[in-house]
């Protein structure tokens, strides 16, 4: 017997300007599903859940919650009512403490005559925290003290309360360390088996056939179709599901297939005995034609690595050098061909609030000057090439970036630096939030890169591509490098996890 | 790889509305004050079009409208300046003093403009090395400045200083020169703001300065750039200011900082700066502001109504144009 349907959406549609993020898409949830919702970046899957929650109006159509007509004011609105949603980026509110995050817009609940009661919230908020189990963070502590996946469980936790009914997390698994990962799914499956629904957006394959009950795929802001746990579990349903999501095959090459190791033995970047907080005498030579991949749980220091080797931390000790010269400051890694695709994409890598054009040509505004003007055309056209490249979804450069989905704000601010013509890249989880059809165009491109003679840098959290792409691999825990191999066919994820955790 | 994208679909009247609104609210405001007043100053039997009235009104906008467009350059960085009032003030009061003295207009205003600079680096620079907002080293100078002039008033011992008459100020008074010196200004800045990276980093800082700094931009500098812009603004602004009464005085440039912010908002300038920053707003925004100023008593209004009117007007293009639609943080 089918459970009772918990949200339904009818002839549901959403236009962004000119573009149509969802063309009359009908979407059932029932109580106890843990609903997978997959497909391409931009393809409607998070603008959905995100009408359903309260963050934006639909264009046309009818939703339905717990039977009743579902018309949300705001995001707060259908929290109170129980669909709550895990946004993709940090949307943590910066200078208050962790407890004033969890009860923002309830203060109410702990105020006398206007006065807040913070003892009293901070108590309550440690409660909720502990009973997540993730005590490691004190309630009372300002929020900016914690890293990106730490403030990531806060959110989860101000998210979901014992109301809530529908939780939505939309590409949150990316941004949480392994230990937020199993707090997450644990969480998950325990709101399936008390009748509540989950609905999970990942573009992570194997995450979602492991945690999902059901699944839906999208394209083009259609949706393409449903299976069930039975057909998830088919032999082939993986190679299916890729064919819903992108409307054709993809082919078996994924990562590279060599394993040709060779680079120059130029050197391209060097970090020399640097030091910085718990990072401890670190060296690294990166060469031309080469790509060292470093992997580790989030907090292990790698990201670090990668701000060092970019000039964005002011060293204790030792030095960055490429081409002879000292890197200090971006500035400088820039003007000596190096490109920084940084993991907080929304707050460091691109400006929401400008155009798709704009964000492309900022590196590559000194290279497109001449006697200090700069030509719009000239803008346009190395702005054209990038969004061809990328096969960004959007109307034109003019476009905002803040329109756009999560993985094509990715390609955007990829494409700054292929613009740029950067000889050095460094990319730090380039692929998160990407779609398996734009990865793997990453993927050929990183490999075309090294092909050119370009070092790469790929920091990530995914093992699987560090392995699938990287000649070198760098394992790191707790700010050390605990183990390195060379590429081979016979690496194996669970020949490394030992070395990260 | 593949082509490009496109997803090219006409745009609606309302997702045009929605794109266009802080320009179609400026804009509007602007055409509805030119229509206003045509009709109710004609029903009084005078004109806003008459020869002295389009005198009186370049008068009125051109010290605004030269100030605000260098200010343009200061709000696309999310940055506010209060010390522009006192700043003209200063460089009126200066150049009557120094061209006294030596007789020469033109020494007179590179005096000024050093100064102009010196004081456009420290704004510019104090709030990114110290770490606090902008504005505030803005205030710090306007309290400053506003003791300098009382010094230099108290010691003179007058509240009122006039230019010898040996040194010719006629071409300042002159409508067309005028209006020649703001299409100057605004095409110049316009170039700079538009086709160089000193208007296209300022746009990115203030949209976001992380990303910005990350992409190679030197903040410091690209922060400090614009205020040489205002700093010449400032000082052509401060000629005309002193040129049309040939004197200065302890109040002159008293409250112009607010004519500024006001006259920008009202053209539809978002005062959190960044990309969606334009030029036009200066010259719209003055523009309305003066036909306020002169438009409301020519039709019988008070002078002390006219600052309701005009802070009611302003209400309510802050309202239409600087509303965000953000939405409440989910829990």
């Amino acid at each position: 017997m089918e459970k009772e349907i918990l949200f339904e959406a009818k002839h549901m549609r959403k236009e962004f300007g000119p573009t149509i993020a969802l063309k009359d898409v009908d979407f059932t949830l029932r109580r106890g599903e843990i609903r997978g919702l997959v497909g391409e970046n931009g393809s409607g899957k998070s603008t959905i859940m995100s009408i359903a929650s309260g963050m934006q109006p639909a264009t046309k159509g009818e939703m339905f919650y717990k039977g009743q007509p579902w018309n949300p004011g705001s995001m707060v609105e259908a929290q109170d009512a129980g669909i709550s949603m895990i946004l993709q980026e940090a949307n943590t509110i910066p200078g208050v403490t962790v407890a004033q995050n969890i009860f923002s817009g309830h203060e109410a609940e702990f105020s006398t005559l206007g006065i807040i009661n913070m003892k009293k919230m901070k108590a309550q908020a440690q409660q909720r925290l502990n009973s997540f189990g993730i005590s490691h963070i004190k309630a009372g502590d300002p929020i900016d003290r914690y890293t990106f996946e730490d403030r990531k469980l806060v959110e989860i936790v101000r998210c979901v309360t014992d109301e809530t009914e529908i939780l939505v997390v939309d590409e949150t698994t990316t941004a949480l360390s392994l230990e937020g990962r199993e707090i997450l799914y644990k969480l998950i499956h325990k709101m399936a088996d008390e009748g509540k629904a989950v609905v999970f957006v990942s573009h992570d394959m194997d995450e979602i056939l492991e945690q999902c009950t059901d699944l839906t795929v999208l394209r083009d802001g259609e949706i393409i179709g449903h299976l069930t746990r039975e057909e998830m579990d088919a032999p082939d349903s993986v190679k299916n599901i890729r064919y819903m999501m992108v409307g054709r095959e993809i082919g078996d090459k994924y990562y590279r297939e060599d394993y040709d190791t060779s680079h120059s033995d130029e050197v391209a970047l060097e970090l020399q005995d640097v030091t910085l907080g718990k990072i401890q005498h670190f060296n690294l030579k990166l060469h031309k034609g080469e790509i060292i991949g470093m992997g580790g749980l989030s907090g292990c220091g790698m990201h670090d690595i990668g701000r060092i080797a970019y000039g964005l931390e002011k060293l204790e000790g030792g030095r960055v050098i490429r081409n002879g010269q000292e890197i200090k400051t971006p500035l400088q890694a820039i003007n000596s061909g190096i490109g920084y695709i940084s993991k907080n994409r929304d707050s460091e890598a691109l400006i929401l609030n400008g155009p798709i054009q704009d964000n492309i040509v900022l590196p590559s505004i000194p290279a497109l000057e001449k006697h200090t003007f700069i030509s719009p055309r000239a803008e346009k056209k190395l702005s054209d090439i990038e969004i061809g490249n990328y096969r960004i979804k959007c109307h034109g450069g003019k476009q905002y970036v803040n329109t756009l989905s999560g993985g094509n704000k990715q390609k955007v601010s990829f494409g700054k630096w292929t613009a740029k013509g950067s000889e050095v890249i460094i990319m730090d989880c380039p692929t998160r939030g990407v779609d398996i059809g734009v990865k793997q165009a990453m993927y050929a491109l990183i490999e075309e890169m090294k092909k050119q003679g370009k070092a790469i840098l790929m920091i990530s959290e995914e093992l699987s591509e560090l392995i699938g792409m990287a000649d070198r691999l760098i394992i790191m825990k707790d700010f050390e490098v605990t183990h390195q191999v060379e590429r081979n066919p016979d690496l194996r994820q669970t020949d490394l996890i030992e070395y990260m955790i | 790889m593949t082509a490009m994208v496109h997803e090219k679909e006409k745009q609606t009247p309302a997702q045009w509305l929605k794109k266009h609104g802080s320009s179609v609210a400026s804009i509007g405001g602007l055409l509805f004050c030119l229509i206003f007043f045509t009709i109710t100053t004609g029903i009084k039997g005078e004109s806003i079009w008459s020869a002295s009235k389009l005198s009186t009104l370049i008068g009125d906008v051109i010290v605004t409208a030269l100030m605000a467009v260098g200010a343009v350059f200061i709000y696309s960085l999310g940055n506010m300046d209060v010390s522009i009032g006192k700043q003209v003030g200063l460089y009126s009061t200066l150049l009557v003093l120094v061209g006294n003295a030596t007789g020469s207009l033109l020494i007179a205003i590179l005096v000024c403009l050093v100064i102009a600079v010196i004081i456009g680096v420290i704004n510019g620079a104090a709030g990114e090395l110290l770490h606090m907002y902008s504005v505030i080293s803005s205030v710090v100078f306007m309290m400053v400045l506003s003791g300098v002039s009382t010094i230099i008033y108290s010691n003179l011992g007058t509240r009122n200083i006039s230019m010898n008459p040996g040194i010719s100020l006629t071409l300042f008074r002159q409508p067309w020169f005028m209006v020649l010196v703001l299409a100057i200004e605004y095409a110049v800045i316009g170039y700079f703001f538009y086709f160089t990276k000193f208007g296209k980093y300022a746009r990115a800082i203030g949209a976001n300065q992380l990303a910005t700094s990350q992409s190679g931009v030197n903040i410091i500098l690209y922060r400090v750039i614009p205020y040489m812009f205002l700093a010449v603004c400032l000082v052509t602004a401060s000629l005309f200011q002193m040129g049309y009464t040939g004197a200065a005085s302890d109040s002159t440039g008293t409250g112009f900082e607010m004519n500024v912010m006001v006259s920008l908002i009202l053209g539809g300038m978002p005062l959190k700066g960044g990309m969606k920053s334009r030029l036009s707003c200066a010259i719209i925004g003055s523009l309305t502001f003066s036909l306020l100023a002169v438009g409301l008593p020519i039709i019988g209004v008070p002078t002390n109504m006219t600052f309701i009117i005009k802070a009611a007007i302003f209400l309510v293009v802050v309202l239409i144009t600087c509303r965000q639609k953000t939405g409440p943080l989910p829990r």
